[in-house]
């Protein structure tokens, strides 16, 4: 097991110097740069512009100069755009924002998620059941970029309940529509997958003689079943991540939220070179990590698998 | 055969890698010849059996209806609509009134009239016609992306299955790498690098990139089934008769695999749907006056305090499709697993 | 189920929209201003950051030598008490008030301003809003790296005017001091002018010489003109240094600015955030991170409190400011937020209390123009569309005059409801008594003519359409930059050419930044989106965009006689006469039709009844330190309020109340 863990960890490095080099790369190719405005600019001011930034330099000079900080202290460089504010300030400022709403949709995605997909399976077929099912088959079906707004007119602009948009602190008000956006995806998948993990190991052999032997049910399902039945939900984190990167960009757009997701869409937008690596390359890193505790989990709970 | 769970794993639900293939159905058809007389007892095959039990599952059949109705109202409809009301999705009225609505919302221009019953968007242009023709493009951009995923997939991950090793090793690191890089760059620097003047270009462009995209766990899943494949008696034996790795690969293979495949193909569109409608948010999707489900959306998230039903409608139909869609992909998913669920 | 919410719940909320405005009113309990700002804004540096989001948040941190009028955005005299201006605009004399303080309580002199105006256009500054600072002397020269040659053996520069490289014209900025009283206007204050030193000495000496710095350029320049190569042989190049600048501080209270041409519309160019002054001190200290809200010091109504970047900047009142007494808000709320459905949502819930111009799109106009708190006047902006003339078909006149007369615009006008067609470059309404272009109104037929002529005849298919199998038309598109409502305006064009010239010309859309860069490089097909914000309040700021084929121009036209004619202008001491010649070159460039005129702009935003002395002024730029909250309902705004200037005794400015 450790063997792995240590594999694993060494795979990560070289993994994300690929990651960053092709990020790197693309944003070379892409046309505009950070320093375009409506108004132009002349000439010669463009040019010291170009020599600051070290842009008319060979592309394998402007590869090292990005890279090798990178490599020895992790600096990511300064922002282009927003001046004098350090890429690492950057991500760890917005981290919290995105990070908080994130795993507050997922947990509410997990409780309710799982809650619900268990009786569904408890009870199969039964009116819970197809209720269940079909309010989660609903939950992957409509974006969520429809999901919010609607929330926003319902909620906002109707009953003047709650604000529509911007960000006040992680425990405000303004926090519970976004969470509540981003979290209905998941906690459709997220049943479905309990319900259906469930399903399977209810059936299995060893659930039937821990019922013969007289357990009681409760401690049936929550002791065994439980434990096997939510594989499927734990290897469902690891590319949850992802699209949970995703979905949280629309929901930043939308509720116009200071978060990871918007300014990696800005700094794109922007052309902002360090920023877009800085993230990219924190995105990734995160998501190796975080596929490599699924696997582990993985191990945990399922005694058969092993590395 | 240790198999390695990790890679299998890794698919957006974690259903389908408890699929695995018996070695019954691991037949390739043209390895088994028939003798005349075992005709009469021939059964039904792989693929009759699947369809049977699809069409006993309620919810898969009304899916698949919803889906074949909508294929069926986004090729007929636009000309339907332009001949009964004579609006098609991109005629600007010159007459400078426009936003009829639908009740209970009101607007300043007018209410509700059946020219236009789904009310008309900002510029005027129905949102019937629109809504007709962002089905066309929405499920073209679908099929043909998951389409152009399935092809770069199925190859790719049968290939690196079936040799294994090193290879194997390599082809799925750079898989590992790929899932790391997020999409939004890939996608601007291809649409900005690779301009394209006409809608119809960039709409073969956004194929590319959303097909680009998808491949990925299309070639994990293939290579977790191939894996286990490989060592079946039947590859064995073509590999004794001395047929080419090539051969082997996609024409005994891959027809194998082909049932996670499809179930996965029929997941992934509603997938690639979302994901061109997010596009469209940026402004990377569809370009105007064309609209596919998505850019209606984002163009109807903008009136939402005012003129509520230019999202409500896209948003519902694609919701509808949506739904169908995945009934359909999980009716297709129970119908082509051996082990009965429900 | 969701939808049957959604139904049931509007219903019964649907009375609440018809009041008189848009959303809650009710004022906030303290006394601190929420507006949305526009866009993040890049930094606090006023050197740095250029746009129009950064310019309102800077007016309230800081106050140059001149303000704007809070109505009619004149400028008014705020750290300068007063000021003399030359007889031809090209030097003025100004006198700092004595009590004027930074945020930490050090006096402000007229050095802080010459240190100021020296490191914004200071190459390592990297200003991208340096040319509006180029009319002062040896401005530019410095910013590019221009050099002197001066002769090592009598230290003698060359001069300008040796090598046939002088304008026409001299200012009298530069003509020798001897006539001197000739130079200014005597007046009861000033009745001499002032003390004199040998910096002015010297900016009233002919002009010196400059090469462009680096090798390569210089070398070019030489190779040109052979009595210049022979000159320069054995002179030492001397850099053109911030000392040769032409700003110097008299003394304490008095700085004067030497101008290398006349400028007539200088004063008002000072009011633009790029001339406010920032402390020397800190910046020397801290360098880049001299904008921390830790280390950061201003000189404006307000100071900064804390900044979360794309959530919000907080300001609170400043109590050294020197008119800290007339400063209503105790603070000020910044939230910077560019899509406008999320701006009017917040605003209609009652969370901000204004919002930024152009914060309503064009299909809710008709739901909020009727409302008291929507601001409807004319903007200090234009639209209009650039075309590329230097690649066919639009090199043709004829091409580019038949597209510009197959716009119907007046039908746009009334579609888009607030806006009014525009015939020219400069905005229509804003300037008083300024000779507006000759209207070329829609005229079909005259376009489909123009375009046979050029040999693209347009063949009508008798059934109300017309098609143009000849026109070139992969050559031709339009590009925008992505927005709804550029992307609707595109489409309602693309109508209109389809309609009246049957050619329906490709849409393109493209990202801001990728859009700019292409225009710029003249790098599109045909035609593109062009628009343009007032620097200052005059014409000029219009008019200059096509005073060089390159920078802003975007469509490769240039003509001489344009070029003379505007400067011709700007020497021009009579403010009619001035307007009048202005007002020839464009229609001289309208006649050539580099561009498609479309339409001025309007403001076009809401502020809440209680905000007063926020005024929807042409360049929507607030002087903060006017504006407060009138708890009593009785005497909220209820409309636009009046932007008609009351004068008192310093001179345009009347407050508060209207």
């Amino acid at each position: 097991m450790l063997r792995f863990i240590i594999r694993r960890l060494l795979i990560t490095i070289p993994t994300i110097l690929v990651v960053i080099t092709l990020t790197w790369g693309l944003v070379k190719l892409a046309p505009g740069n950070f320093y375009t405005t409506d108004k132009s600019i002349p000439r010669a001011i463009r040019q010291r512009i170009k020599e600051k930034y070290g842009y008319d330099k060979p592309w394998y000079v402007q590869y090292a100069k990005t890279v090798w900080p990178i490599i020895r202290h992790l600096d990511f460089g300064i922002s282009l755009k927003y001046q004098g504010q350090s890429v690492t300030s950057i991500i760890v400022r917005s981290l919290p924002v995105s990070a908080g709403v994130g795993l507050m949709a997922y947990l509410l995605a997990l409780i309710v998620g799982i809650t619900f997909g268990s009786i569904a399976a408890l009870k199969q077929n039964s009116r819970w059941d197809y209720a269940s099912m079909a309010a989660a088959m609903l939950g992957i079906s409509i974006p969520n970029f429809v999901v919010g707004p609607l929330l926003v007119l319902v909620f906002s602009l109707t009953l003047y309940w709650l604000p529509p948009a911007r960000w006040d602190g992680l425990f405000s008000r303004h926090t519970i529509l976004p969470v509540l956006t981003l979290s209905a995806i998941y906690m459709a998948y997220i049943a479905r997958l309990t319900r259906a993990g469930m399903l399977e190991v209810l059936r299995s052999d060893y659930i039937r003689t821990a019922r013969s032997k007289g357990l009681r049910e409760r401690d049936v399902v929550i002791r065994h079943a439980l434990r096997a039945g939510l594989m499927p939900v734990v290897s469902f984190t690891g590319p949850a991540l992802a699209f949970l990167l995703t979905g949280t960009v629309v929901v930043e757009k939308i509720f116009a939220l200071p978060g990871l997701g918007n300014y990696f869409i800005q700094a794109s937008l922007n052309r902002d070179e360090p920023l877009i690596i800085g993230i990219v390359a924190f995105i990734s890193i995160t998501l190796l990590l975080m596929n490599l505790l699924v696997d582990i989990a993985y191990a945990f709970l399922d005694p058969r698998i092993r590395y | 055969m240790k198999e390695d769970p990790p890679e299998i794993r890794n698919t957006t639900n974690g259903e389908s890698d408890l699929i695995h293939t018996p070695p019954e159905f691991a037949v390739a058809e043209g390895d088994i010849h028939v003798l005349p007389e075992d005709e009469f007892v021939a059964g039904t095959s792989l693929w009759k059996d699947a369809w049977r039990r699809l069409l006993k599952n309620k919810l898969a059949v009304f899916g698949l209806i919803v889906v074949t109705l909508t294929a069926i109202i986004s090729l007929i409809g636009p000309p339907l609509i332009k001949s009964a009301t004579g609006y098609t999705y991109d005629y600007i009225p010159s007459d400078v009134m426009l936003i009829k609505s639908i009740p209970p919302f009101k607007s300043a221009a007018g209410s509700f009239s059946w020219s236009h019953p789904m009310g008309t968007d900002n510029s005027g242009r129905d949102l019937l016609a629109r809504v007709l023709l962002g089905g066309r493009i929405s499920l073209m951009v679908g099929i043909i992306s998951t389409f152009v995923s399935l092809i770069i997939g199925v190859s790719y991950g049968a290939i690196a299955g079936y040799l294994g090793g090193r290879i194997d090793n390599w082809m799925m690191r750079i898989v590992d790498v790929l899932y790391s890089l997020p999409y939004v760059i890939l996608v601007i620097v291809l649409l900005a690098v690779f301009r394209s003047s006409t809608a119809v270009g960039q709409l073969i462009l956004l194929f590319v990139a959303l097909g680009s995209v998808s491949w990925l766990t299309m070639a994990r899943i293939v290579r977790g089934q191939v894996l286990s494949l490989k060592n079946q008696e039947f590859v064995l034996a073509a590999r004794a008769t001395g047929v080419s790795t090539g051969r082997i690969i996609f024409r005994h293979v891959v027809p194998n695999t082909l049932g996670p495949v499809i179930v996965y193909a029929t997941l992934t569109i509603p997938q690639v749907m979302l994901t061109e409608a997010f596009l469209s948010f940026l402004g990377f999707g569809v370009q105007p006056p064309l609209a596919s489900w998505g850019s209606l959306a984002a163009e109807g998230i903008q009136n939402i305090g005012i003129f509520p039903w230019q999202l409500i409608f896209p948003g519902v139909t694609m919701a509808l499709t949506l739904f169908s869609l995945n009934f359909l992909g999980d009716g297709l998913r129970d119908a082509l697993d051996p082990q009965m669920r429900t | 189920m969701l939808l049957a919410l959604v139904l049931s719940s509007l219903s019964c909320a649907a009375p609440a929209r018809n009041e008189e405005f848009f959303g809650k009113t009710d004022p906030p309990p303290d006394n601190v201003m929420r507006y949305i700002s526009g866009d993040e804004p890049e930094s606090l540096d006023p050197h740095l950051s250029s746009g129009q989001p950064e310019a309102r948040i800077f007016l309230a941190l800081y106050e140059g030598l001149v303000e704007y009028d809070a109505k009619t955005m004149d400028p008014v005299p705020a750290i300068a008490e007063r000021w003399d201006e030359n007889n031809d605009s090209s030097e003025f004399v100004f006198h700092l008030r004595h009590n004027a303080r930074w945020s930490n309580g050090d006096s402000i002199s007229a050095r802080d301003f010459v240190y100021s105006f020296r490191r914004g256009v200071a190459p390592e500054t990297l200003s991208r809003s340096a040319s509006l600072a180029f009319y002062i002397r040896q401005a530019e020269n410095y910013n590019q790296g221009a050099v002197f040659v001066r002769d090592p053996k009598t230290n003698q520069f060359l001069l300008q005017k040796d090598f046939g490289g002088e304008a026409n014209v001299i200012p009298l900025s530069e003509t020798p001091l001897n006539a001197a009283t000739g130079e200014f206007k005597p007046s009861a204050a000033e009745p001499t002018p002032d003390k004199d030193t040998a910096f002015h000495q010297l900016m009233h000496s002919p002009e010196r010489l400059t090469l462009p710095g680096a090798e390569k350029a210089r070398q070019a320049a030489l190779a040109k003109n052979p009595k210049l190569q022979e000159a320069v042989a054995g002179k030492e190049f001397v850099p053109v240094k911030a000392e040769d600048v032409g700003v110097e501080a008299v003394d304490d209270y008095t700085l004067r600015i030497s101008l290398r041409q006349s400028t007539p519309f200088f004063l008002g160019l000072l009011a633009n955030q790029f001339f406010r002054p920032v402390p020397q001190k800190v910046i020397e200290t801290y360098g880049r991170d001299w904008t921390n809200p830790g280390h950061i010091v201003t000189n404006g109504p307000f100071k900064v409190k804390a900044w979360r970047p794309y959530n919000e900047l907080t300001l609170e009142r400043d109590p050294m400011y020197w008119d800290a007494a007339n400063v209503h808000l105790d603070g000020i709320r910044f939230f910077p937020m560019a899509d406008q459905p999320t701006m009017m949502n917040l605003y209609r819930v009652g969370e901000v209390d204004a919002v930024a111009n152009h914060a309503i799109i064009s299909a809710w106009v008709d739901e909020v123009r009727y409302k008291k708190d929507y601001m409807a006047a004319p903007e200090a902006a234009v639209i209009y569309m650039v075309m590329n003339t230097t690649k066919p078909p639009m090199n043709d006149i004829r091409v580019r005059r038949a597209f510009d007369l197959a716009m119907d615009k007046e039908t746009a006008l009334k579609w888009r409801k607030i806006v009014k067609p525009l015939y020219g470059i400069t905005p229509h309404g804003i300037f008083a008594g300024y000779p507006e272009p000759k209207e070329r109104k829609f005229d079909p037929v005259k376009a489909r003519q123009l375009l046979a002529e050029a040999g693209y005849p347009v063949i009508d298919n008798k059934n109300g359409t017309f098609s143009c199998p000849s026109f070139p038309i992969e050559q031709v598109e339009y590009t925008f930059p992505t927005a709804a409502s550029n992307k609707i305006t595109a489409e309602f064009w693309q109508a209109q050419w389809k309609q009246n010239l049957g050619i329906t010309v490709p849409l393109r859309s493209m990202e801001f930044k990728t859009f700019v860069d292409s225009r710029s490089k003249l790098d599109y097909k045909g035609m593109a989106f062009g628009a343009w914000g007032a620097d200052y309040m005059d014409p000029f700021t219009f008019l200059g965009n096509f005073y060089t084929p390159e920078n802003d121009n975007n469509t490769g036209w240039w003509d001489k006689r344009y070029v003379d004619l505007l400067d011709e202008a700007n020497r021009n001491p009579d403010r009619g006469k001035r307007y009048e010649l202005l007002g020839q070159a464009e229609q001289l460039m309208m006649d050539a039709q580099p561009i498609i005129p479309i339409e001025t702009a309007t403001v076009n935003w809401t502020k809440k009844p209680y905000v007063k002395g926020m005024y929807p002024n042409a360049g929507s730029l607030f002087p903060w330190k006017h504006v407060y909250f009138e708890r009593d309902r009785s005497k909220w705004d209820s409309g636009t309020p009046s932007l008609v200037a009351t004068t008192t005794d310093n001179g345009g400015v009347s407050f508060p109340g209207n």
